[in-house]
């Protein structure tokens, strides 16, 4: 089976290979797993002003197909808000990089890393939300810091 | 018939005695063999022909122990398909990614004894997983519930064995560089 173009020059020039600190409360981290390949993949967002993701970086254990659509994937989060990034879909991934049929489940991997960074930056939001609003007046107080965010 | 151990006609259970199996890979292979049927009908030596090809497919099946455990669990209807695939824990997960770095890591810096630890490492864990999945299946019997549970493991076994083909190569690319 051979790659396409657009799969060989991400794998060969990834974009965004790196870490974001897991701690930072900007931070949303995914890490998912391909049970059937064992492969393992890592992304982060970093979520700005308004939602907006700053950055955003991955690591992949797995074939050209994985690494290639986790990279497209990162390139295409920065920018974006986070309810933009959620409508990121497998396939316009699998489009973009001309994936064949046994390597649709690469690009599944990448729209759940997705979906799981954000998940994770979501639930550090509503922790801090719950902290701080803790005040008996904590409805109003914890609605006025989830618009200033 | 595609069962494997259907075709082998060995007793369908995950601890196979591996030996037993091999020979009887071995009787079916001569009495399947081509040059007994080259007086036969056409249509007898396509059919063992198919026979033997079928019984090299089964014994490679039943020889790996990930694909032993699949076609016990499928014998049992417990299919491995999209929906019966077990997402793995965060913890293992996290593992896993943290093994990988490392040996990533190792592997850039060309260092065959820490490659080899890590190696050994993973290994001694792909056999506490065997285990463990042996345990799982002489417990479950038939009962398909619990037959389920072998599901986790055998994920587990998966991301294990990457991990280990991922040292064979690195081992191999640092043997060919010396």
């Amino acid at each position: 089976m051979a790659y396409s173009d657009k799969v060989i020059e991400h794998y060969e020039n990834p974009l965004n290979v790196g870490t974001l600190d897991k701690n930072d409360e900007q931070v949303g981290t995914g890490l998912v797993g391909a049970p059937a390949c064992g492969d393992v993949m890592r992304l982060q967002i970093k979520v700005g002003e308004g939602g907006v993701i700053e950055d955003a970086k991955f690591k992949t254990f797995g074939c050209g197909s994985a690494i290639a659509s986790s990279s497209l994937a990162t390139e295409w989060l920065k920018g974006k808000t986070i309810d933009e990034a959620e409508t990121i879909k497998n396939s316009m991934i699998a489009e973009e990089l001309h994936l064949p049929p046994v390597k649709i489940h690469c690009s599944v991997l990448a729209e759940d890393a997705i979906k799981s960074a954000i998940a994770d930056f979501r639930a550090k939001q509503q922790a801090k939300r719950e902290l701080t609003g803790a005040a008996p007046s904590g409805a109003a107080k914890s609605a006025a810091s989830a618009s200033a965010e | 018939m595609t069962d494997p151990f259907d075709i082998l006609g060995v007793e369908p259970r995950f601890d196979l005695d591996l030996r037993a199996l091999e020979q009887r890979h071995r009787d079916l292979s001569r009495a399947l063999h081509p040059d007994r049927y080259a007086g036969a009908p056409a249509a007898e030596r396509r059919l063992a022909l198919g026979r033997a090809i079928e019984t090299n497919d089964a014994l490679r099946v039943l020889r790996d122990p990930i694909r032993r455990a699949d076609a016990l669990l499928q014998r049992a209807g417990i299919a491995r398909g999209e929906e019966g695939e077990q997402k793995a824990s965060p913890a293992l997960l996290m593992e896993m990614m943290e093994s990988r770095e490392e040996l990533s890591e190792a592997a850039k810096r060309g260092d065959p004894a820490r490659i080899a630890r890590l190696g050994g490492a993973m290994r001694a864990r792909e056999q506490a997983t065997l285990a463990a999945i042996q345990a799982a299946f002489a417990a479950a019997g038939n009962d398909p519930e619990q037959l389920k549970g072998v599901l986790a493991m055998l994920s587990e076994l998966r991301y294990i064995r990457r991990f280990l083909d991922e040292v064979s190569a690195i081992e191999e690319e640092l043997a060919d560089q010396t």
